[in-house]
């Protein structure tokens, strides 16, 4: 598959969508079910992949991107990525402009708030998915407080948590040692 | 003002480490621009976040280009969207190529599982956290009506997120706050 046809059917998908993994029908309707370059396996592994490695979720064309077309794909899938983010200079200058406005400041404030909300609603499907025993859920809880009561860099407590649940996997396992 | 190294430190250092969406990495950005290095008002940290979420793509990548635009203009943007964006994908493929390796190695594993929990935390922390500036005596009952209507319009309407926001805006638009 021509890299250039590969970028602009990954940039149709992310051009058109507006959080995470949102891109992801356009992708699998014209991978794997038109051009047959991918297999739904394989869309499934890059989505784990970017859950599992830093960075944002949209990070998974990079890596559908490598399953197509090797290196170069995964290039074109980078570039797909970053492309629409360009696209926030107009805006700013269309709205910076007007800032001061009462109307603009008031609705750039209700996005923000509604953001919010929203972004409370992402994270019921995602605490379904992560606080899975007693373990993860004290780590959750632990860290809500941390990060409510302290100045503690967020970095340090993801850090924290990772580091928690790898002793406490392996706990058992050095007892019997 | 700071320079488009130190534009690129910052982005590479908080822009990458993204775990469970990029709402913790907004949060862990606000810290260290705002709080720490005070490189620019809270009210364009705002403007950016907003702008951001209306922007196709990925939101974070949006927000770290309009930070670098407010900072150095159209060589900062590049250079905070270059930042936040190329060594995760470098991370991406090299995971992608290792990825059977990984899926077998236990204490791999067991790190995510405890990272992926921190990051449910911080996710319900910034909601907190972007709503908190607003929340102030007066307006208090606007933000949580804001608030209660975007989460029902999604999650009970069913509503996609970018069309709440739209509504959000058009509503915002149209009934801005009286002043006082």
């Amino acid at each position: 598959m021509k890299i250039l046809v590969l970028y602009l059917i990954l940039l149709k998908a992310t051009v058109t969508s507006f959080a995470g993994l949102a891109s992801l029908p356009v992708v699998r309707d014209e991978l794997v079910i038109q051009r047959h370059v991918l297999t739904d396996t394989q869309l499934n592994e890059s989505v784990v992949i970017t859950r599992s490695s830093p960075g944002p979720v949209g990070l998974y064309v990079v890596s559908a991107g490598y399953f197509v077309a090797g290196l170069p794909g995964a290039f074109a899938g980078w570039l797909a990525m970053v492309t629409p983010a360009l696209l926030i200079i107009p805006l700013l200058l269309f709205a910076g402009r007007r800032a001061e406005h009462p109307r603009v400041k008031a609705a750039l404030q209700t996005v923000v708030i509604a953001s919010a909300a929203l972004l409370l609603a992402a994270a019921i499907p995602l605490a379904k998915d992560a606080l899975v025993d007693y373990m993860t859920i004290g780590i959750a809880v632990a860290s809500l407080a941390l990060l409510l009561k302290t100045r503690l860099d967020s970095l340090w407590i993801i850090f924290g948590s990772a580091a928690v649940s790898v002793v406490i996997s392996f706990l058992p396992l050095l007892k019997m040692g | 003002m700071p320079s488009l190294k130190q534009i690129a430190h910052v982005f590479t250092r908080y822009g990458n480490l993204t775990f469970g969406g990029g709402s913790a990495t907004i949060a862990v950005l606000h810290q260290e621009l705002i709080e720490r290095r005070k490189w620019l008002p809270e009210e364009q940290f705002v403007m950016s976040f907003a702008l951001s979420r209306l922007t196709p793509g990925t939101n974070l990548l949006a927000f770290c280009t309009s930070i670098g635009w407010q900072l150095q203009r159209f060589a900062g943007a590049i250079v905070a969207l270059l930042a936040a964006s190329v060594p995760c994908a470098v991370i991406v493929v090299l995971v992608t190529v290792a990825f059977s390796q990984m899926q077998s190695n236990s204490i791999a594993q067991a790190a995510i599982h405890g990272a992926v929990a921190a990051a449910v935390s911080i996710t319900v922390n910034t909601c907190w956290t972007l709503a908190k500036p607003h929340y102030k005596s007066g307006s208090r009952l606007r933000v949580v009506l804001i608030a209660v209507v975007a989460f029902a319009l999604h999650v009970a309407a069913g509503l996609p997120a970018v069309q709440v926001l739209l509504i959000a805006a058009v509503a915002g638009f149209l009934l801005p706050e009286k002043k006082r």
